[in-house]
């Protein structure tokens, strides 16, 4: 089947890598994209270069962010790792036979959860403060800042702030269990993926709910785009983009649909804020990029391959591309047709 | 998708002392040559032969969908999610539930998130028993009462310390629950793994499969709020649409009491065998291929919950008959 389709432009100028576990996480500091995999490997992704393998768990890695200096990961075998760019993997905590399941990173402060419990190390004191839920933290997000941080889990939010030497917190309640969690960029709004195969969030300042629902699926990703801004989110047949400029943000209004999958699931979803677009991909492995704005068409990026689409990641200058599925498939490709081809040293 | 196979899920239930820990011990020990993943709680033990134990806390969650009965094992999406991220292929996964827990979100996590229900399946639901104390388990612990009303195989344990009357009686007591269940009568849960585990036993074939061993009811029992079950036959052909708007109320307004239900029915004008089976308010069905040739065309349900004679399923059912 794939033998007949033509390789899109981007397909002919990338280059691939078949790895032994599904990519499971990605990030980018600078010019270089991180990919975490299954096996607990991480690789470092640079322009000219071959992929850098880092041992880092011997599990899954399961979740993983950066600041502009590391990366910070989360895995199965209970630890919480900081990774330098030069490969150095230094153990912050290890909670034994319980997993890390969320991480988050600022400049000032990092952040893990491991069952109930939030470990929040500022960059000044080298002793973690414990904040406590009454369930499963499903996710954790710092404010743009890097003050507060929004801790998800069942029945709601808790968002945190230190105050002195102690936290103080706020709790936004809504029925239902919380994972992933992000600040809107002007930090006025909190929105959550729910396991109810919907978005929700809050309005900081008054508590006002939003409820984004009607999603065919679970929602598995999103990602802040452009100036409006728009909260572009995975779990339906194209990229949902929520609008959250005027004073009620969504509230009332219906999202901008783009890259339509054609009945395919969209899993991934990944921000081109300078162009206003969204790279969205697919459960059948194709991936398309948008603008936000439904009259325009997508762009075919990369062709079906029956294998659901698991991260997609920028370097911070635009200039590479990296797509990575749950077969363990990596493609890596100048993002911009006309730019030079990798060359090894 | 990549992975065409569902890895099975085991779920093991049973009251404390029962021997679930003896079972899980030899799961974990034995030189099965399989590789499991262990989902306990505060075990402690290490897996030998390659399995991973992962340690979780029992978290249940309801659902924010309208459907009242609706909870899920929050823990256990989470952490199937991550097995399945994993590099190697597990060859199944069994999931201890402590003691006291109640079997329905367990099974319900497999029916309502899409991720668990791609990458796994619900195997079976093992209940652990002990012969010598289950009788007065049964009347003072409901928890107890539901397991063995879950249970697709009751693995009855310590039959080696109770003489073969009372075995007879605890037998007849646990049929009288679950007509359905597989019974394995063992001492130190030395029954073959492969009775255990891989059974697919909540496939919508294998309902097909077990002929239930029904007791005659007498309706002795002392309480209105005992588990028991109620089967009904129908040799006239049902009218779909009928049993549909029948089927969908009595889940609705009673899936709370009735805790599992399986049946396969004979629509008027369909070729096929139509199967399905439930769990509290959540169904699963399809049609399932043709009746077999020289096999009587006929319906047959089976209810299992609490109060269930008490509930006109009988009258409902028989007034889904095509006229």
């Amino acid at each position: 089947m794939s033998g007949t389709i033509n390789k899109t432009e981007l397909e002919r100028r990338a280059i691939n890598y078949d790895f032994a576990a599904p990519v499971t996480s990605t990030a980018s500091i600078a010019e270089t994209i991180v990919v975490g995999f299954g096996d607990g490997s991480v690789r470092f992704f640079q322009a000219g270069h071959e992929p850098r393998l880092i041992q880092a768990h011997e599990g899954v890695v399961l979740c993983m962010a950066v600041n502009q200096s590391y990366i910070f990961t989360g895995g199965d075998d209970g630890k919480f790792l900081r990774i330098s760019l030069s490969g150095d993997v230094e153990e912050i905590a290890n909670f034994g036979s319980r997993w890390v399941d969320c991480v988050a990173a600022t400049s000032e402060a990092y952040a893990c959860s491991s069952d109930r419990a939030t470990h929040v190390w500022s960059r000044k004191g080298s002793k973690a403060s414990v904040l406590e839920h009454n369930s499963t933290v499903g996710g954790l997000a710092f404010d743009s800042k890097g003050k507060r941080l929004a801790v998800a889990h069942y029945g709601g939010v808790t968002v945190w702030e230190p105050n002195d030497r102690r936290w103080k917190s706020k709790k936004l309640i809504w029925k239902g269990f919380h994972s992933s969690v992000t600040f809107s960029p002007d930090d006025k709004y909190i929105i959550t993926i729910m396991q109810e195969n919907a978005l929700h969030g809050w309005r900081i300042r008054d508590k006002a709910d939003l409820a984004m629902a009607g999603y065919p699926a679970k929602i598995k990703s999103f990602d802040w785009v452009g100036e409006t801004p728009y909260l572009a989110t995975s779990g339906a047949d194209a990229a949902i983009c929520w609008p959250f400029d005027r004073k009620d943000g969504p509230l009332g209004r219906a999202p901008v649909c783009v890259a339509d999958g054609e009945k395919q699931l969209s899993t991934y979803v990944c921000s081109l804020s300078q162009e206003n677009a969204v790279f969205a991909g697919f459960k059948n492995g194709e991936v398309l990029l948008a603008e936000i704005d439904e009259s325009k068409d997508s762009i075919v990026l990369k062709n079906a391959t029956n294998r659901e689409i698991t991260a997609i990641s920028l370097t911070k200058s635009l200039s590479h591309i990296l797509i990575g599925d749950e077969g363990g498939h990596v493609l890596w490709a100048a993002l911009w047709a006309g730019a030079l081809n990798d060359q090894f040293i | 998708m990549l992975n065409s196979t569902q890895v099975p899920v085991t779920v093991l239930t049973g009251f404390l002392g029962a021997g679930k820990t003896t079972l899980l011990n030899r799961i974990l020990t034995e030189r099965h040559g399989k590789k499991y993943a262990v989902i306990v709680n505060e075990f402690g033990e290490e897996g030998i032969d390659n399995d991973l134990v992962v340690d979780a806390d029992e978290e249940v969650f309801e659902m924010n969908n309208g459907c009242i009965c609706c909870t899920v094992r929050g823990d256990l999406i989470r952490i199937l999610s991550g097995l399945m991220k994993r590099a190697d292929q597990l060859d199944a996964i069994i999931v201890e539930t402590t003691g006291l827990a109640d079997p329905a979100p367990v099974a319900q996590t497999f029916f309502v998130d899409q991720d668990v229900a791609d990458r796994t399946k619900l195997d079976a639901i093992v209940t652990v028993a002990d012969a010598v104390h289950l009788e007065g388990q049964l009347g003072e612990h409901h928890e107890a009462e539901e397991q063995v009303a879950f249970a697709d195989v009751v693995l009855l344990n310590k039959t080696d310390l109770i003489e073969g009357h009372s075995l007879g009686l605890i037998e007849n007591r646990i049929r009288k629950i679950n007509p359905y269940a597989k019974i394995i009568k063992t001492a130190h849960c030395a029954a073959p793994l492969d009775e255990i585990v891989g059974l697919n036993a909540f496939s919508l074939e294998r309902v097909l499969e077990v002929e239930p061993d029904f007791l005659e009811s007498d309706h002795d029992h002392d309480h209105d709020d005992d588990i028991t079950s109620v089967s009904y036959v129908s040799d006239t052909p049902l009218d779909l649409e009928k049993f549909q708007a029948w089927f969908g109320k009595v889940l609705q307004t009673k899936g709370q009491d009735i805790l599992r239900s399986k049946g396969i029915l004979d629509f008027d004008g369909q070729d096929d065998r139509y199967v399905f089976q439930g769990v509290h308010m959540l169904m699963d069905g399809s049609p399932m291929g043709p009746w077999p040739e020289g096999k009587k065309r006929n319906s047959r349900v089976v209810f299992i919950g609490r109060g269930v004679e008490n509930m006109g399923l009988k009258e409902g059912f028989e007034s889904c008959r095509a006229l």
